[in-house]
């Protein structure tokens, strides 16, 4: 079986509503932007139950509605735990760096990293900040293209072009504003057509617990298990489960699109409460693509038919089950998790480069000045994610997946350490980033297959490649930076009193500096020991 | 009172790391403890679903309990903050 919309026009239909609202919401978003705090960080004025809703938006991406459904066919319930944990990364990152860095009012990480670190350290974590957001915005816009290509049965790179540059105009137009509120909406949008629809496909299917999909499917376990009785075996091993960590739940924890949502956040104490709202919102849309991934697992055992690309599973389960109109807007749910993820991409892209990159290349630049930058920066941002995705290189359509490790060793110690450690050095930053980044990639199946860390699954996805190079580098990071702090010809490179006194300022000490706070040495010491005992087992042979 | 305040951050933000990180890999859990994969909660497995509903009102609940003792905790760091200025400028009036 494939996905064929009966009627074209309904998806037509549909599609026009939707980027109807995008525009008009960017457009009302385009009237409150008058400065760099606007643009970048939506005047820091997001409630925290909008925030919430964009949080969510954000994170879920045009994988929730088709990769992931096919993955959990593919895999059964080990992708399901895997996918659980996403939902920590943004209280997490809102507990270890978010509000920090929501004080001193940064507009993207690598603001943070430049005060902290300098302008050398700043380039290093801001490039491999833009390869993942790139990575992270093709692999969207490939989705858009396809997901035009099946609504309306058009050629892909026609589909692409329309899709890509409908996009691209209206989250340039409402800036940080445009894409705060337009993620809400989208955010609604999915919800819906993921959790409702899914309502009428089990009551076809003949579940009792249709009044609520996300968790009232128990009554389909019995049969499931007769069908196909290894679909809740846990599969793997305990280290398989304890490689989630490094590569998926501290990789996350850095990308620049989820930190910047916190960032907008009205205040600090708005931005925990957004957690919560997050964690409801994001709760229900994930629980409904665990019952999406059941159900499709459920039809292909019970019914015998053959869904011959598992991607489009939720797709034709609502084809089969509901009508036209119906399937046409779970569709529309689909375009709005990559749309709402693409706005993310394309904000970071700018912020990284129209903030970042600019106030190092040219200081002087006045604020309007870097905000027109910026401005170029998401549309130039957008255009290449689209030229890239007509014929995309393949190193850089890998997994969204396997980009979490390599932003995992390369950015999250740069950030974590540096908001929590006054002894992180610059040089130290540098050399650990940039020499685990690349060993990341050698050991990865990708470049030299002779030479990988791990066996399927957890070396194409990054996980095993990555509970080798995330504690690597947090170890290397630690013991450099003490070392280096000692060497009198790396003075240069070594904490100033202007770094240190960031530190003591973003957790909320105002002008009482403490040089003994956040500078032990004993514990960074005792986390480097445990990270090599991670990393010597996560080099053992893989089975 | 600072090296109280210092202390009490220092802990908040390591057990809410792990509470955190125990409601997103609660699954872990039941692998290392193969012997709790047993018995059904409203029809599920219990190791299926209780992994999602952790990772979903788990989660609610420890972001809810985060929110509330951060907060707090901001209460008192600026409590002290406005102490300090005021002591300084009352020092400085002194001068």
């Amino acid at each position: 079986m494939e996905y064929a919309l009966g009627n074209v026009w309904m998806g037509v239909m549909i599609v026009v509503i939707m980027f109807a609202a995008f525009y008009y919401i960017g457009w009302v978003s385009s009237r409150k932007t008058a400065s760099e705090a606007d643009f970048y960080a939506a005047g820091f004025s997001i409630g925290p139950i909008t925030n919430g809703l964009g949080m969510a938006a954000t994170w879920a991406s045009l994988a929730t509605f088709l990769g992931v459904i096919a993955l959990i066919q593919k895999l059964q319930v080990p992708f399901v735990y895997l996918w659980i944990q996403w939902a920590i990364s943004i209280p997490l990152l809102t507990l270890l760096y978010g509000t920090s860095l929501r004080r001193m009012k940064a507009f993207t990480p690598g603001t943070f990293i430049k005060a902290r670190y300098g302008k050398p350290s700043t380039v290093v974590i801001v490039c491999w900040m833009m390869l993942i957001m790139v990575m992270y915005a093709l692999g969207q816009m490939i989705g858009l293209g396809q997901a035009f290509e099946l609504l309306f049965g058009v050629p892909y790179n026609i589909g692409l072009i329309v899709a890509g540059v409908a996009t691209v105009g209206f989250i340039a137009m409402g800036g940080m504003y445009g894409a705060s509120y337009n993620a809400a909406f989208q955010m609604v949008v999915m919800t819906i057509a993921m959790v409702v629809p899914m309502g009428a496909i089990m009551k076809s299917m003949g579940s009792s617990g249709w009044w609520f999909p996300p968790l009232a499917y128990g009554d389909m376990v019995p049969a499931m298990l007769e069908m196909l009785p290894t679909f809740f075996d846990m599969k793997y091993d305990v280290r398989w489960y304890f490689a989630l960590i490094p590569a998926f739940t501290l990789g996350p924890v850095a990308l620049p699109h989820l930190a910047m949502r916190v960032f907008t956040s009205s205040s600090v104490k708005s931005a925990r409460w957004a957690g919560v709202w997050f964690a409801l919102f994001l709760g229900l849309l994930f629980a409904g693509t665990y019952t999406a991934g059941f159900a499709g697992n459920y039809f292909v055992a019970t019914t015998g038919k053959v869904i011959a690309k598992a991607d489009q599973t939720l797709l034709i389960l609502n084809v089969f089950y509901n009508p036209t109109l119906v399937a046409a807007f779970v569709m529309g749910g689909a375009l709005a998790a990559g749309l709402s993820t693409v706005g993310g991409n394309l904000m970071a892209i700018s912020g990284l480069v129209g903030n970042d990159l600019m106030s190092i290349i040219a200081p002087n630049m006045q604020s309007k000045q870097r905000m027109k930058w910026g401005y170029l920066a998401l549309i130039l941002g957008g255009v290449s994610a689209i030229l890239l995705a007509f014929n995309p290189p393949k190193f850089l359509v890998t997994s969204i997946l396997w980009a979490f490790g390599l932003l995992a060793t390369t950015a999250t110690p740069a950030i974590l350490l540096g908001v929590w450690w006054k002894e992180a050095n610059k040089l130290a930053l540098i050399f650990s980033s940039s020499i685990c980044g690349f060993l990341y990639i050698i050991i990865s199946p990708y470049v030299m297959p002779s030479l990988v860390v791990g066996t399927g699954m957890a070396a194409s996805l990054g996980m095993a490649s990555g509970m080798v190079t995330v504690p690597l580098s947090f170890a290397m990071f630690i013991v450099m930076s003490i070392v280096f702090n000692r060497i009198p010809a790396l003075t240069a490179y070594a904490p100033t009193l202007a770094d240190k006194k960031v530190i003591d300022s973003i957790h909320g000490w105002g002008d009482e500096y403490e040089e003994t706070r956040y500078n032990g040495i004993i514990t960074p010491l005792i986390i480097s020991v445990v990270c090599m005992l991670i990393v010597w087992w996560g080099l053992q042979p893989w089975s | 009172m600072k090296e109280k305040l210092y202390k009490k951050e220092i802990w908040i933000t390591v057990i809410f790391s792990i509470l955190l990180l125990l409601v997103g890999h609660s699954a872990t859990i039941f692998r290392i403890f193969p012997s709790m994969q047993q018995g059904t909660i409203w029809g599920f497995p219990t190791h299926y679903i209780l992994p999602i509903i952790l990772g979903w009102f788990g989660l609610m609940a420890v972001c809810a309990l985060m929110a509330i003792v951060c907060n707090k905790f901001d209460d008192e760091m600026e409590s002290l903050a406005d102490q300090a200025k005021s002591d300084r400028i009352a020092v400085s009036k002194q001068a």
